[in-house]
């Protein structure tokens, strides 16, 4: 009987200083942070200085200070989206001089209420800047972000940033539909039967948008190209995405492209002796006598450019996007190398003429006349001598038209 | 016709891992243990097929000579083998000798195996620089078989004599298991392990032994079938979660073919037809979503007709799921 009371007296206890605990924590995160955490101390100090200042991020951060963190949907080993993000961490690591204990990455994260477990356990290692991958993120993000107005958030694929507004939460992404358009003229090249096939992840806007510019880049130098969209409805599923490739060759497109995740759509396409323009990952080494090139991202552009304005205290754009740059000195999207042994002959002059007209601005990629249906059935319309605005005025892609040519199988 | 014949190939190929970790499935539960780690046997399967022809192709091109396809191909069905037997190993000593768990320990053996396999996907990609893949002669052991004379029949060729060898090492071994267990005088014993171990004890056949025995050899076969995706669907490159839950539709599988190794090759034909149906035969206004819904529909009407027919021959052995204590008996 004792030894009950005694237990229940304990947890009695220690229900109230849990309670106590989380409390204090809501009440004033900085100050239980810096109680909890001495080491911590300077950054809290940082930090108070600028609520001082009442700026969003002003008075900057001392570079030693700084820590960075990421939230991943997946790891490196992807080969993929987040191997390229994690490149891009990499070259930004190494322009700004941090040392690796001040960066955190959490991997793996799923788009759930773990993403949020681990975007607070990034706040409790008093992370400055905080950078979220995934679409699915974003809603946890401005979560936190509304606790800690002293943290920028960058969401990436996001479009809620402007929308939310709150000074510290941002979105970016890259005009990646440039280095499709660029893709899919190595493509329409290539193609004997003028039929290209593309292996999709989702029927949404950044998908449609990147099929609809590989089909645009095709189209601009083969008139007669047509192409046949299949989804996987996953970001990530080896065998579902081999399997909707080898449908698609045995419906007799012989040039694929995909937007999801695996080196599969590249080895089924070696296979069956087709070809295969990749997306985010050099699969060159994964399937030699298929890929053609793959369009890619450079992160490290805005990665920099988003922590540099941190330790200056200066504000990170609300909608961040770039593509290929003017001069070419910056390009946040670039074509893998081509694989010369298969490309057909005159892709890279053709690539390299679109590339120029793309840079000074002469060639639009989503130029009318252009018209397209949504999968909700709205059709649009682009006039003669007018394009798109697409990633203009907000950083995540929004056409999401499926235009003449192209066959979208979602029925 | 065409799309027919792409559908039938397809669904043939979509089938075979399926088939490969239910029939794996089927003989751990006909001696009594239902293994929920079939996902995670076939991720340790599918890691060390990959790995062992990988290494030896390694070694070979700094002797300077050529890999050998047949040697390639043995060492993947054999590396993939004993790494799902070793997951079954694990389990079967967990469950058979300290009796753990059957349920909880199965799903241990999922999130552990996943684990091992990434982790050394990763390990072996970043030795390398970036891809773990397979060079053109390796490759080719996985290919699609040409048999001379017999795969240049129009149709016919193609539906039957073109497949790669994994999917005729699948077929003979659901013939064989089918043979075993309704011919075979162990075959029978190890049903009546399944059915009742104290019976069976008590007629004289070592329980445990035969436990262990049936456990490891399923988990070998589910090792294999993991092998199938990173050789065969993924072509001998290392994706990260190559086995994406297949592992859980082969323990669906297992219920859709009642036990039943033979009709398990007609299932498995049907799951994986139903899989990838939506890519070739399109009915204007079914949404996909639907079309993915097939295969679990499927299993639910066949778990409501068995159950009504009350066969006592089509169900899951009696004793699945418990441990057997001798002393209790």
């Amino acid at each position: 009987m004792k030894r009950k009371m005694i237990g229940v007296l304990l947890s009695v206890a220690m229900v109230a200083s849990v309670l106590t605990g989380c409390g204090g924590g809501s009440d004033s995160a900085d100050t239980s942070q810096s109680a909890e955490e001495t080491v911590q101390a300077e950054d809290s100090q940082e930090e108070a200085d600028t609520e001082d200042e009442g700026q969003e991020a002003g008075g900057g951060i001392a570079k030693e200070d700084l820590k960075v963190g990421f939230v991943h949907i997946g790891d490196p080993s992807d080969m993929g989206y987040t191997y390229n993000h994690d490149q891009g961490t990499q070259k930004m690591q190494e322009a700004l001089g941090l040392s690796d204990d001040q960066i955190i990455n959490k991997y793996n994260t799923p788009e759930d209420a773990e993403c949020d477990t681990a975007l607070r356990e990034l706040m409790d290692a008093g992370c400055n800047i905080v950078f979220g991958t995934s679409f699915g993120f974003e809603d946890y993000m401005l979560e936190v972000a509304k606790e800690y107005p002293d943290v920028q958030f960058c969401h990436c694929t996001g479009y809620q940033a402007a929308s939310s507004g709150l000074e510290n939460m941002h979105n970016y992404f890259t005009s990646i539909y440039q280095a499709r358009y660029l893709a899919g003229i190595a493509a329409g090249l290539k193609t004997e039967n003028n039929k290209l096939g593309y292996v999709a992840a989702f029927p949404y806007a950044e998908v449609i948008s990147g099929f609809t510019s590989f089909y645009l880049g095709a189209k601009s130098v083969n008139p007669d190209v047509t192409m046949e969209i299949q989804y996987t409805n996953s970001w990530n599923d080896p065998k579902k995405e081999a399997e909707v490739a080898q449908a698609l060759i045995d419906d007799g497109c012989d040039v694929l492209s995909q937007h999801s995740d695996s080196t599969a759509t590249a080895t089924t396409a070696e296979k069956n002796g087709a070809w295969q323009a990749g997306y985010n990952a050099d699969t060159i080494a994964a399937a030699p006598k298929a890929s053609l090139t793959s369009a890619c991202i450079d992160w490290s552009i805005y990665l920099t450019e988003a922590v540099q304005a941190v330790i200056d205290g200066e504000s990170i754009p609300t909608d961040w996007c770039q593509g290929l740059s003017e001069d070419g000195s910056e390009d946040a999207v670039y074509l893998s190398p081509l694989n010369t042994d298969i490309i057909a002959e005159g892709t890279q002059e053709a690539i390299e003429e679109a590339q120029e007209k793309i840079r000074t601005g002469e060639l639009q990629v989503f130029a009318g006349p252009l018209k397209g249906v949504s999968p909700e059935g709205e059709e649009y319309e682009v006039k003669e001598g007018e394009h798109f605005p697409e990633q203009e005025e907000v950083s995540a892609p929004s056409w999401s038209y499926i235009v003449d040519g192209c066959t979208e199988v979602v029925e | 016709m065409n799309t027919l014949l792409n559908l039938a190939v397809a669904a043939v190929l979509a089938g075979t891992p399926l088939l490969l970790g239910t029939l794996g499935e089927i003989l751990t539960e006909k001696s009594g243990n239902i293994n929920l780690g079939v996902e995670g046997m076939m991720f340790m399967g599918a890691i060390a097929g990959l790995a062992a022809p990988y290494l030896y192709e390694q070694q070979v091109l700094l002797v300077g000579s050529t890999p050998s396809k047949l040697a390639g191909a043995f060492l993947a069905l054999a590396a993939s083998f004993l790494a799902g037997a070793l997951g079954a190993l694990i389990y079967g000593f967990l469950t058979i000798t300290l009796r753990a768990n059957q349920n909880v320990t199965g799903l241990t053996l999922t999130i552990f195996g996943t684990g091992i396999g990434n982790f050394f996907g990763e390990y072996l990609g970043s030795q390398a620089g970036g891809y773990v893949a397979l060079g053109d002669e390796l490759k080719a052991a996985f290919a699609n078989l040409s048999i001379p004379g017999l795969s240049q029949i129009p149709v016919i060729g193609k539906l039957f004599f073109q497949y790669n060898w994994v999917v005729y090492f699948a077929i003979v071994l659901a013939l064989c298991m089918n043979h075993f267990f309704q011919r075979t005088r162990v075959g029978l014993n190890l049903r009546a392990v399944g059915e009742d171990p104290a019976t069976a004890d008590a007629a004289g056949i070592n329980v445990t032994r035969y436990k262990y025995a049936a456990t490891v050899i399923g988990g070998g076969i589910c090792g294999i079938g993991g092998m199938y995706m990173s050789m065969v669907t993924t072509s001998g490159v290392w994706v990260y979660n190559c086995v994406s839950g297949y592992g859980w539709l082969a323990v669906a599988l297992v219920i859709f073919a009642t036990w039943n190794p033979a009709r398990a090759l007609l299932a498995a034909l049907i799951f994986g037809g139903l899989t990838v149906l939506r890519l070739y035969l399109r009915i204007p206004g079914m949404p996909m979503q639907i079309y993915e819904m097939f295969p679990y529909i499927a299993t639910i009407l066949v778990l409501i007709v068995t159950s009504i027919r009350q066969s006592r021959e089509n169900v899951q052995p009696k004793s699945c799921g418990k441990n057997y204590f001798r002393e209790e008996r």
